[in-house]
C-alpha cells in the first residue's frame, strides 16, 4: 500500500519536474514573439507559424510527462 | 471548519472515476460510452451550424449568427491557412475550418453545465490527430513523391555528416507529433473540467457544512463563497482555453502541412 502511494506521489513530482523546461521555453518563445511583433507589426502573421511550431515542440517535452504519468 | 475540509478531500479523491469512460449502453458488443454519445451531438449539432449558417449566404451579412459565423470562417482563413501555409493555402481551408468548428463545438459544448466534452476522452483526440497526420503526410508525398518526402524531413544545407542524425531527430519529431496533438487537447479539456469541479465539489461541501449540517457551522459561508468566485474565475478561463486550444489544433495541423508541402 505504501509503495503504490509512494509511486503515485512521484509520478506527480517527476510530471512538475516535466513541466519546468517547457514553462520556461515557451515563455522564451512568447517573449520573442512579442518583441519580433512590436518592431515589425507586418511580420506578425509568419512569426505566429514559426511560434506555434517551437512553442508545440517545447510543449512536447512537458506532454511526454504527462503521458508517462498515465502509463508509468 | 475542520469536518469541511475532510469530507472535500473525501469527494475529490473519488474525482477521477467520474471522467473514466463509462459503457452506457452497447450495440452487438460496440459498447457506447457517455463520451461518444456527445460525440455525435457535437457531430450533430456542427452539421446544424454549418448548414444553417450556410443555406442563406448573403454579401453583406445582416442576421447577428450569420455574421458570426462568416467572421470564423474567415479568421480560419486568413489567420491559420493564408499566414501559416502561404502559397496554395486555398484547397487545405475545408480541411482546417472542419477540424477548428468540430473541435471548437466540442469544447463549447462541455462548457454547459451537465454535459460532458467529447474531446476530454483521450479516443477522440488520438482519432482527431490521426486524421490530422495522415492528412499532412499525404500531403507530403503527393507534393514530393515518397522517396522525396522521407529525405525531405532532413533541411537542407546541413553538413554531410550530421545528415543522419538530424533526420533521424527529426523523423522523432515528426512521429511524435501524432502523440502530441492528441495528449494536448486531451490534457488541456482534462484538467479544466477537472479544477471547474473541484471547485464546484468545494462551493456545495462548504455551504451544506455551513448550512444543512447538525453543527450549522455559519463561518463556512466565507471561504464558500471564495470558492464560488474562483469558480466563475476558472470557468470564464475555461471558456478561453476552449477556444486555444480549437485555434491551436488547427494552426499547428497548418504548420505540418507547410512544412510538408514546401521545401525547407
Amino acid at each position: 500500500m505504501e509503495i503504490t502511494v509512494a509511486l503515485a506521489a512521484l509520478k506527480v513530482v517527476g510530471y512538475g519536474l516535466a513541466a519546468i523546461g517547457p514553462g520556461i521555453g515557451i515563455g522564451i518563445a512568447t517573449h520573442g514573439l512579442c518583441t519580433a511583433a512590436a518592431r515589425q507589426p507586418e511580420m506578425k502573421g509568419q512569426l505566429m507559424g514559426y511560434f506555434f511550431i517551437g512553442a508545440a515542440m517545447s510543449e512536447a517535452l512537458a506532454l511526454l510527462g504527462l503521458v508517462l504519468f498515465f502509463i508509468g | 471548519m475542520g469536518d469541511a475540509l475532510t469530507k472535500f478531500v473525501e469527494e475529490a479523491q473519488g474525482l477521477s472515476e467520474h471522467f473514466e469512460p463509462q459503457v452506457v449502453f452497447s450495440i452487438g458488443g460496440w459498447g457506447v460510452t457517455q463520451y461518444v454519445i456527445w460525440l455525435f451531438i457535437a457531430f450533430a449539432v456542427t452539421l446544424c451550424v454549418i448548414l444553417v449558417s450556410s443555406r442563406k449566404l448573403e454579401l453583406i451579412p445582416r442576421k447577428k449568427f450569420l455574421s458570426v459565423m462568416e467572421y470564423m470562417y474567415s479568421f480560419v482563413n486568413k489567420s491559420v491557412a493564408e499566414d501559416v501555409i502561404g502559397e496554395g493555402f486555398k484547397k487545405h481551408v475545408p480541411f482546417l475550418a472542419t477540424l477548428f468548428f468540430f473541435i471548437l463545438i466540442c469544447n463549447i459544448l462541455g462548457l454547459v453545465p451537465g454535459f460532458k466534452t467529447s474531446t476530454g476522452a483521450i479516443s477522440c483526440t488520438w482519432a482527431l490527430s490521426t486524421i490530422s497526420f495522415v492528412y499532412f503526410i499525404v500531403v507530403g508525398v503527393r507534393s514530393m513523391g515518397p522517396i522525396g518526402y522521407i529525405g525531405s524531413l532532413c533541411p537542407s544545407g546541413v553538413p554531410k555528416p550530421m545528415v543522419p542524425v538530424i533526420w533521424f531527430l527529426e523523423l522523432f519529431s515528426t512521429l511524435i507529433r501524432i502523440l502530441t496533438l492528441a495528449v494536448r487537447l486531451y490534457g488541456n479539456m482534462l484538467a479544466g473540467h477537472m479544477v471547474l469541479a473541484v471547485f464546484s465539489i468545494a462551493t456545495t461541501v462548504f455551504i451544506q457544512q455551513a448550512l444543512f449540517s447538525v453543527s450549522m457551522d455559519a463561518i463556512c459561508l466565507v471561504p464558500s463563497f471564495l470558492w464560488f468566485v474562483l469558480l466563475l474565475l476558472m470557468y470564464a478561463m475555461e471558456c478561453l482555453v476552449a477556444f486555444i486550444q480549437a485555434f491551436v489544433f488547427a494552426i499547428l495541423s497548418a504548420s505540418y502541412i507547410q512544412m510538408a508541402s514546401h521545401k525547407h
